[in-house]
């Protein structure tokens, strides 16, 4: 039996560069075989997360941002801000990193089936939404009408950008910048604005959600007088993250280990922790 | 009855000592957690020139002797949280190597734990009980000529159960046979009886002292290590404390300082009686605490986890009645 600390080998396939301090890493197992699958068939359920480290420099939390279905990859998209990260954007491709994973609860896909679906995000949270959108894309005919809201503070910001081209034909998404540039044709405000213009049907639709805190907190005030109530609005928390198998403490918030019980959460069970 | 008398401990520890390596903790100030869960372990090493990876090595067999009864009831529990919810190799790895001797003075006649216990009698002698398949085994392999005494002495000369108030925190005890009680006391506090966590928050200094000493607190963190070649990449596993200003705080973004969920010593402290008296139970049926003392004994702000929480319960219960 593995040790559940020990992580596997793998290797970089591919970099791309999405802005100064993101890049995009498509990892593969060193032998090229496949990753293996959970019961549902997929690789990962989005919003469940990897822990990708570096010898020498340790390991951190990232949502998958890959197809979960697509078993020969697991892609993450990394924001440079500290020890790891930074030497995660130092690598080239076919350098080696490790990856230990997925662990906890990723967006409860079977509660969603035949419901509409409105994703919303911001800035670096796009990951594990992006994913989800492409697991909605592959079973497109099993969600009713799906919307997304993506914000971000300018153009340059918003990530994927050749991926929302393919969405676009088939999920309705909507992107906003807080500072628009001169060829910017899409909203200029955040998504909470753009919520607002949303026509909904509010008794079979649910939320996904992954984004700073004061955004998911401005939208849950939305979302609520709109008829959605908290327990069907899904967000990823985040909490600091160190041994990923429910042990260490540093990812607690009040009753819940956001490793194993999250990261992603309804929002009626996280609004009763004393420290949500 | 087998029976080994104070004078003879000494010949005992000897002969104990050319078994296996040997830890006697009776005077220690860590608890014995520490065999099994160092303070700073090196989990894996990997060499980056044969990219080759390596886990720790089981260690060889060890004795630890003269654990209390609660330090061995602390471990019974370790035990249990390290197996949960899944198995901890670098803990289980040593403390399947290890043989655990208890000691008891005046105090309680139930066995936790451990896999022999030493039980004070009248006379100066001690009763040598054995707890486990494995201490049995270990017994036997040591073949020390202990007294025996006849079968149906040893209740008479038992010395009864008796614990001095100044010493062990009685009332803790007490109240930690109703955890859920105390659970729902404790979850109360922090909104029914803020000024009490304001008042600590005053005092508590962060030095995470607590937390160290405590035979069941387990927080951890992870950091990589590099040989001065750059060659050799250790990563180690170190005891944490959740009272520390950084143990819950992330990286901020570019132009954003760096967050923390626990921000204040408050909430901080909180924290940690979350996790020992409403978290803990909520997972394993009981408060994660033994009450051995320690953390009220060697904390520097001389704060006293059972002055605390009795506070608290008195409280709550006036409200709830
Ligand atoms: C569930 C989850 C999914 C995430 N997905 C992504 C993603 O797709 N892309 C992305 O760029 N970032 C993501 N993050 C944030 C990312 O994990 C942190 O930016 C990263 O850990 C910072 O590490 P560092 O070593 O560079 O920073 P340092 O400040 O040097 O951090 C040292 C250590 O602290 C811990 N740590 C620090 N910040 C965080 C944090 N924000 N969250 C959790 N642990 C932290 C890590 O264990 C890290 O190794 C995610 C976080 C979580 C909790
Ligand atoms: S030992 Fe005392 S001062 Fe130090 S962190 Fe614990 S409660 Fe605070
Ligand atoms: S008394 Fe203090 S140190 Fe001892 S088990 Fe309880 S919390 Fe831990
Ligand atoms: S990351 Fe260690 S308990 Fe969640």
């Amino acid at each position: 039996m593995q040790n559940i600390y020990e992580p596997i080998p793998v290797k970089i396939q591919k970099i791309e560069i999405y802005s100064g301090d993101v890049k995009l890493f498509r990892m593969a197992k060193l032998d090229g075989s496949p990753f293996p699958l959970n019961q549902n068939g997929l690789v990962f359920v989005p919003g469940q997360f990897v822990l990708a480290g570096l010898w020498g420099y340790g390991e951190s939390p990232f949502g998958p941002a890959s197809h979960p279905n697509d078993s020969s990859c697991i892609e993450v998209v990394v924001r440079k801000v500290g020890q790891v990260t930074s030497a995660l954007h130092s690598l080239e491709e076919g350098d080696e990193l490790t990856l230990r994973g997925p662990y906890g609860n990723g967006y409860p896909i079977d509660f969603f089936r035949e419901k509409d679906v409105i994703l919303i995000t911001g800035g670096c949270g796009i990951p594990p939404i992006a994913s989800l959108v492409e697991y909605i894309i592959s079973n497109r005919s099993d969600f009713g009408e799906v919307n997304l809201l993506y914000g971000a503070t300018t153009p340059e910001d918003l990530l994927m950008k050749e991926r929302m081209n393919e969405w676009k034909r088939r999920i309705n998404v909507t992107l906003t910048v807080d500072k628009p540039a001169c060829n910017w044709d899409g909203n200029t405000g955040f998504v909470t604005d753009c919520l607002e213009h949303l026509k909904i049907n509010s008794a079979n639709t649910v939320v996904a959600m992954c984004g700073p805190g004061p955004m998911v907190d401005a939208i849950e005030n939305l979302l609520n007088p709109m008829g959605i109530p908290d327990r069907r609005i899904f967000v990823s928390m985040e909490r600091k993250m160190q041994c990923g198998v429910g042990r260490c403490q540093h990812c607690v918030c009040g009753d819940k280990y956001v490793c194993v019980d999250g990261p992603v959460f309804n929002l009626d069970e996280i609004d009763k922790a004393w420290d949500k | 009855m087998k029976i080994l008398e104070e004078k003879r401990l000494n010949i005992f520890l000897d002969k104990l000592g050319k078994q296996a390596q040997l830890f006697d903790v009776r005077e220690s100030i860590l608890p014995p957690k520490r065999y099994f869960f160092p303070s700073r372990e090196i989990t894996f090493t990997f060499d980056k020139k044969s990219k080759s990876l390596s886990s720790q090595k089981a260690p060889k067999d060890f004795i630890l002797f003269g654990i209390s009864l609660k330090d061995l009831e602390a471990i019974t529990y370790l035990d249990e949280i390290m197996q949960k919810p899944a198995r901890d190799d670098f803990y289980f790895n040593k403390r399947d190597k290890s043989i655990l001797i208890g000691l008891t003075g005046k105090e309680f006649n139930v066995a936790p734990g451990g896999d022999i216990i030493l039980r004070k009698l009248k006379n100066d002698e001690y009763e040598v009980v054995v707890v486990t398949k494995k201490g049995e085994k270990f017994l036997k392999r040591l073949d020390f000529p202990f007294t025996c005494l006849p079968a149906g002495k040893e209740e008479k000369d038992r010395v009864e159960y008796k614990i001095s108030k100044s010493k062990t925190m009685v009332e803790l005890h007490g109240l930690l046979s109703d955890p859920e009680l105390l659970h729902d006391a404790v979850k109360w506090s922090w909104q029914g009886y803020p000024e009490i966590w304001d008042k600590l928050a005053g005092e508590c200094l962060n030095c995470g002292i607590c937390t160290y000493v405590c035979p069941l607190c387990h927080c951890f963190s992870v950091e990589d290590e590099m040989d001065l070649s750059g060659d050799e990449c250790r990563r180690c596993r170190k005891w944490d404390a959740c009272t520390l200003p950084e143990f819950a705080k992330v990286a901020g973004g570019i132009g954003r300082p760096g967050h923390s969920f626990h921000k204040g010593v408050k909430e901080r402290y909180y924290n940690w009686f979350y996790h020992k008296f409403v978290r803990g139970y909520l997972e394993f049926g009981k408060s994660q605490c033994v009450t051995c003392g320690r953390c009220k004994k060697y904390c520097p702000a001389r704060i006293d986890i059972e002055e605390v929480l009795l506070e608290i319960m008195n409280r709550f219960k006036k409200i709830k009645n």
